[in-house]
Order: structure tokens, then C-alpha cells, then sequence
């Protein structure tokens, strides 16, 4: 029975597949179209923007209300874990890992938030931005419960230094697009008094600044995400 | 250029990132901030109607707004019409309420079910403003990723196999949305919803068909139409009350806003005609309706059963909305305000009075209409109410549909319809004669068998009662609603004017 079960979804599954393919083939090549916006962005991005990265320029300008919606889905995920995961124990702590280890990360863990500092910083010159900074800030998190305990991450970023991080962060993204409303009537617009050519450091406007704001929310989200799962494991290790 | 509907979107966004903040320092101002926002939010929408009043009554109500300033093709537009105010204030409207409810009935310890509600709710405002299909896409993926927490609230098994269920349902449907809304930009260029419907019928026949399926599929997976209508019972009954009013009640109505949207003024009725697909969505749809009444019928718990009754519900909303007559999309908007009125105002007495019962099953039921006799009174009429009995708001929108189908000689579906509205019958009565039935232990020893865990009481009994006076009073003075609806239905039928709203200037 399950046999036949395999063999039939694979067969549906090849037969929408050749329809895609079909369909695909068929597509006319968007970019032939003069109305396209990939024509106005292509030529216009880094004069309207001041950014660099053209990805960069859609992300956080031309669609900076989508990315605010993304950060707070990522948002949402983590109250949601937080609500059905957290509870009141206090984790017990694991040892950690030899003391090598440890020693070795104590002296890379800078470089690793300095490398995230600038993947975040520098989102509107090279590729990399908010969210993937982020992610490299919640890692820093993560490897301190691995390598030294979850007791040591707890008592040097508590849950609620991470969910002012996190806050903090979101409200960073929302402050600036309300600022755009009194600076030029729309909100999320680019704050053009903080241009200078493009290139360097402080240019784009608002769009380094929303990446910052991105970058905290993620970071802390990711950390707070782990810290809720962790839980659990070590609730079962006390019992033991 | 209106600030005002940016703050629609803003306003609970902002309080959802608040709350955890707010929440470290004290755990009064949450409360506070809980309410003031919950207000402020309705009365923004309240705002909207007053300052706009006579274009409103003039069926000429449109605001719009540019992201960021940047001009329709390129940026994200936001724009409200008839249709869009129409959804807004049923959601706004249902959610102040349902979040007073949850005061009273979960209470304040939980800080983060009150940021899931607001991020919900500015999800629903994200969706139905919106006028640009990846926005849509992003809104939706947002209200599904905060409403299935909410799903597995209890942190029991079956509410956490109910939050998985529709976790991944709406997560394949939402990844069908999303092959669409790729298909779209890869064959137009843009995303934006009037430069799609400006250019849509251009493309050729295989791409467009193509397009509408995938969006159909995904929609209907979302909306729990008859293929995949298995997940919604288990999620909608599972939950909290409060969540299951929310779920069953507004977020399905937004999908239903998505269908129209989509497919009435983006993608244009005409394909779907050229194509034949609109008999076959009606046939799947009455499919549904029919089979939703029959499981409700057979099922004997009272959530699963109400539950079901939203799957034949939406059914018959999705059937009379694609009949594209005039009079069947004014009654496919009627019934959406009675059906989300009725849903609400059963699930909110259904929390109260499965407070006093040690199950959900029809037999734990017995003699709970004591326990409360107003309360319960309420729901016998709404349960008369989706039935389809005068006076009640059910009653006007039925007997519009009926209409409908008749008017496009569609008989099978007036058939349907009727048939629906007896079995209804069968199953709420049910309840209702087991609800006044009196026990021999007799119910004051009964009832204090099982702690009930009320924060408020006097609120959810209120709020319960509130919604059953709504449901009968605007059942009355339905033709009130005539206006509002009749402009809704006029937006949807004339595309062109929202295209040329949002493009001319």
C-alpha cells in the first residue's frame, strides 16, 4: 500500500514539475519589457539611494516596508517559541568544553562580533546586511552556552538584556521610518541629510541605520530562540 | 497623500516591539498599554469613516499611499478603497473586542499572547491595505507565523498537533502564493497589484493559467476549501476560545479579502471565465459547503462541530462571490459581516460556558444553559441566526444568497443552500435542547465540580452577550449596511477604477 503511495506522488510530482518546466520555457524575458522596474532600479539605484549594493538599495529603500514586515515575522517567531517554550526554572549549566577550547574562543570571540559589526555596517557597500550580521551576532551567543555553559551566557547577557536588544532594535527600524514622515511627509523615505558621496561609510541615508536596527532584532531574536530550546534539555539533565 | 493609513499598519506593529519592553520595567503599564493601543487603533479606523464621510456615502472613498515616496511601478503603494474600509473595519472593530475578551479570559500573565494578537492584527491591516502582491505575500506569511503559537496555546497534544497541522498547511500554502507571486514578477516585471491588472491579459494563456492556479491552490488551502479542508476543524478547536473567534471568525475573512482582491481586481474575472475555472470553483466550493454541514452534523464536540460549520460556511461564500453578479457579491460581503459576527459571538460563549464543563462533548453539556441563562439565550439565537431564521443578521444574508443563485438560475446551488440550512438546523438544536436539559445531581453541585480559571468574568459574559445583541440588532436594521456593502461591491466590480486610482496621478 505504501508502495503504491510512494510511486504515485513521485509520479505527481514529476508531472507538475514538467508543467513548470513547460510553463518556464514559455516565459518571455522580463527584461526585454520597457516597463519594468528592473530598467528603473538598474540605472537609477545609485543615484536615488546612495547605495552600492543594488541589493542592498531594494532591500532597505525601494522595499523597506517588506523588509520590516520580514524582521517581524522573525519577531513573531520568537515570541511565539518564547510563549509555548519558556519556563521559570533556571537552567542548570553544563561544564562547557576543555579548557583549550574555551581560552581559544575567549580570544577569537572579539573578532567574531567585530566581523559581524562590519557585515552590518558596511550592508549598503558590500553583500551582507542586517539580517546576515545578525545571524553571526546570535552565533556569538550560542557558541558561549556551548563552550563555556549556559550558565556563563545567562549571567553575561540575561533574557532581558537580550529582549532590550531585541526591542530595541525593532523600535530603531520604526523610529526611523517615522522620522522619514516628519523629515519628508512618507514614512520609511531615505533620510538624505546623512549622505555623503557613495561609497563611504556614512552614505545611504537611513539605510546603514536600518541595518543596525535589523541586525540587533536578529541577533537577540536568534540567541532568545536557542535560550528557550536549550531549556528544556537541561531541565532533564538535572534529573538525572 | 494620507499619513493616516500607514498608522493603521504602525500602530499595533509598534505596540506588539512595546509590550517586551514595557514588560521589563512594569507590569501594569503593559496593561495599560495593552488598552490604550486596542483603542487608539479603533479609533484611527473611526477616524477614517468620520473624516471621509461624504465620499464615503458617495461611493467614491479612495486614499492612497506611496512608500518611501516612491512612485507606483517601483516603490510598495498602500490604498484603501470601499472594499479595503470594508474589511478594516471588521477587523478592527472584531479585534478590539476579541482583545478585551482575552483580558477577561486568559488575563494579564501572559505578556507575549498579547504581542501575537497585535501582530496579527497589524498583519491584517498589512494585508488588506496593501497594494503590492509581494507585500501581500510577506503579510500573510506574518499572520500565519504569529497565529499558529496561538494554536498551541494550551501546550497540550492535541493543541500542539493542531498548531503543526496548521502550521504546515499554511506554510504550503503560502509557498504556492509565493511560486505565484515569482511567476507574476517573472512575467511582468512588477509587482504592483493596478500595473498587474493593467497588464495581466497581455500575457499568453498557458503563463496566465498557470498563474491563477497556483494562486487559487494556495488560497484555497489557506481558506480550508474542500481538498484540504481537514486541517481547520482540529486547528480552529483546539485553541483558546479567544483564538478560535479569531481564527474562525476574522483571519479566514481575510483570505476571503485575498480571493477577491486577487481575483476580482488584479487578475481580472475574465480569465477565470475564458478558462471555465469559475464553475469549477463554484462546484468545489458547494462541494465544501455540503460537506462541512454533513461533518458538523456527525461530529459531537461542540468546537469541532462549530468549527466545521466554518468550513461550509466559507464554502458558500466563495460559490456566490464567484457567481460575479452584482447582487451575488453583495450578498458574498453580507454574509461575511454575518458570518464573522455569528462565529464570534458562538465561540465566545462556547469559552464561557466550557469553563463549567468537563469536556467538549455534547453529553458533558447537559443543563450548562443554567449556568448562565442570559449568556446562553445569546447563543441559542445566533445558533437560530446561522441556521437562517428572522430576525436574525444570518437570516438577511441567507436569503441573499438564495437570491443570487437564483438570479444566475444556478439551482444547484439554491438547492444546497436550503439543504445546509436544514442540516444546520439538526445540529444546533442538538446542543441547544442538550443545553436546558436539567440533570439529576441537579447543576449548582455539578458546576463547582470544576474550577473555572475566569481572570474577569463579568468581561467575557459581557463581551459574549455584546456580540449575541449585535448579531440580532444588526439582523434588524440590516439595511443600514445596504450603503457601505453596496460600494465594496462596486469596487470589486469596476476594476478600472482601482487601477486608474493608483496609476493616473
Amino acid at each position: 500500500m505504501s508502495r503504491i503511495k510512494h510511486i504515485s506522488i513521485v509520479i505527481i510530482l514529476a508531472f507538475l514539475g514538467l508543467i513548470m518546466l513547460l510553463d518556464l520555457n514559455k516565459i518571455p524575458n522580463q527584461f526585454e519589457y520597457a516597463n519594468s522596474i528592473y530598467h528603473h532600479i538598474t540605472n537609477n539605484a545609485v543615484g536615488e539611494t546612495g547605495s552600492l549594493n543594488f541589493v542592498t538599495a531594494i532591500l532597505y529603500d525601494y522595499r523597506a516596508y517588506d523588509s520590516m514586515g520580514e524582521s517581524t515575522i522573525i519577531f513573531g517567531a520568537v515570541s511565539g517559541i518564547v510563549l509555548l517554550l519558556s519556563r521559570k526554572t533556571l537552567p542548570v549549566s553544563s561544564h562547557g568544553l576543555s579548557f583549550i577550547v574555551k581560552r581559544t574562543y575567549g580570544m577569537l570571540t572579539p573578532f567574531i562580533f567585530l566581523f559581524s559589526v562590519y557585515i552590518i555596517a558596511h550592508g549598503h557597500l558590500s553583500p551582507g546586511g542586517g539580517f546576515q550580521g545578525g545571524v553571526i551576532l546570535g552565533a556569538i551567543s550560542i557558541i558561549f552556552s556551548i563552550v563555556y555553559g549556559s550558565e556563563f551566557d545567562y549571567k553575561r547577557y540575561t533574557p532581558t538584556t537580550k529582549t532590550l536588544l531585541e526591542t530595541s532594535g525593532a523600535l530603531l527600524f520604526i523610529g526611523i521610518g517615522l522620522i522619514g514622515i516628519i523629515y519628508s511627509g512618507s514614512f520609511l523615505s531615505n533620510l538624505n541629510i546623512l549622505n555623503s558621496e557613495p561609497g563611504s561609510l556614512l552614505s545611504a541615508g537611513s539605510i546603514p541605520f536600518i541595518n543596525l536596527g535589523i541586525g540587533f532584532k536578529i541577533g537577540a531574536g536568534l540567541a532568545i530562540i536557542f535560550y528557550s530550546m536549550i531549556q528544556k534539555t537541561f531541565k532533564e539533565e538535572a534529573s538525572l | 497623500m494620507n499619513n493616516i493609513l500607514i498608522y493603521l499598519v504602525i500602530v499595533p506593529l509598534a505596540t506588539a516591539f512595546l509590550i517586551p519592553f514595557v514588560d521589563i520595567f512594569s507590569n501594569k503599564a503593559r496593561k495599560i498599554l495593552v488598552g490604550f493601543s486596542a483603542l487608539l487603533e479603533f479609533s484611527i479606523g473611526i477616524y477614517i469613516i468620520i473624516s471621509n464621510y461624504g465620499e464615503i456615502t458617495e461611493h467614491t472613498f479612495f486614499l492612497k499611499y506611496y512608500l518611501g515616496n516612491w512612485i507606483p511601478p517601483i516603490g510598495i503603494t498602500l490604498s484603501m478603497d470601499m472594499l479595503s474600509l470594508f474589511f478594516s473595519t471588521l477587523i478592527s472593530v472584531s479585534l478590539l473586542f476579541i482583545i478585551t475578551y482575552s483580558i477577561g479570559f486568559i488575563g494579564h500573565h501572559e505578556g507575549k499572547y498579547y504581542v501575537l494578537l497585535f501582530l496579527i492584527w497589524a498583519a491584517m491591516h498589512g494585508i488588506v491595505l496593501t497594494g503590492d502582491i509581494f507585500n501581500l505575500d510577506v503579510f500573510l506569511e506574518l499572520m500565519l507565523i504569529t497565529s499558529a503559537p496561538l494554536v498551541a496555546f494550551k501546550r497540550n497534544r492535541n493543541g500542539t498537533e493542531a498548531a503543526i497541522k496548521y502550521m504546515f498547511f499554511g506554510a504550503i500554502g503560502g509557498l504556492f502564493i509565493f511560486i505565484g507571486v515569482i511567476l507574476v514578477y517573472f512575467n511582468l516585471g512588477t509587482l504592483n497589484f493596478a500595473d498587474i491588472a493593467q497588464s495581466f491579459s497581455l500575457l499568453p494563456l498557458f503563463s496566465k493559467k498557470m498563474i491563477i492556479i497556483f494562486f487559487l491552490i494556495g488560497i484555497f488551502i489557506k481558506l480550508g476549501i474542500f481538498p484540504f479542508h481537514f486541517w481547520l476543524s482540529k486547528a480552529h478547536s483546539a485553541c483558546p476560545s479567544s483564538i478560535s473567534a479569531l481564527l474562525s471568525g476574522v483571519i479566514v475573512k481575510v483570505y476571503i479579502y485575498v480571493f477577491i482582491r486577487l481575483f476580482f481586481n488584479v487578475f481580472g474575472f475574465d480569465i477565470l471565465r475564458e478558462t471555465g475555472l469559475d464553475i469549477i470553483i463554484i462546484v468545489i466550493a458547494l462541494t465544501s459547503s455540503i460537506l462541512g454541514h454533513v461533518l458538523a452534523l456527525s461530529e459531537n464536540d461542540i468546537k469541532r462541530m462549530l468549527a466545521y460549520s466554518t468550513v461550509a460556511n466559507l464554502g458558500i461564500i466563495v460559490a456566490v462571490l464567484t457567481l460575479n453578479t452584482k447582487l451575488a457579491i453583495l450578498a458574498g460581503l453580507l454574509h461575511v459581516m454575518a458570518h464573522l459576527l455569528m462565529k464570534v459571538s458562538l465561540f465566545t460563549a462556547t469559552g464561557y460556558l466550557l469553563q463549567f464543563t468537563p469536556s467538549h462533548k455534547l453529553q458533558d453539556l447537559k443543563g450548562v444553559a443554567y449556568k448562565n441563562i442570559i449568556l446562553f439565550a445569546g447563543f441559542t439565537l445566533t445558533a437560530a441566526g446561522m441556521i437562517g431564521l428572522p430576525p436574525m443578521i444570518g437570516f438577511a444574508s441567507k436569503w441573499h444568497i438564495l437570491q443570487a443563485f437564483l438570479d444566475r438560475s444556478f439551482h444547484w446551488g439554491s438547492i444546497i443552500v436550503i439543504l445546509g440550512t436544514i442540516i444546520a438546523f439538526f445540529y444546533y438544536i442538538k446542543y441547544i435542547i442538550y443545553g436546558f436539559k436539567t440533570i439529576s445531581i441537579g447543576p449548582p453541585e455539578r458546576f463547582r465540580l470544576i474550577l473555572s480559571v475566569f481572570y474577569r468574568e463579568r468581561v467575557v459574559t459581557n463581551i459574549a452577550i455584546l456580540f449575541a445583541i449585535a448579531v440580532v440588532v444588526v439582523g434588524v436594521f440590516f439595511k443600514l449596511s445596504y450603503g457601505p456593502i453596496e460600494g465594496a461591491a462596486n469596487a470589486v466590480m469596476n476594476p478600472s477604477i482601482y487601477i486608474e486610482s493608483i496609476l493616473g496621478g
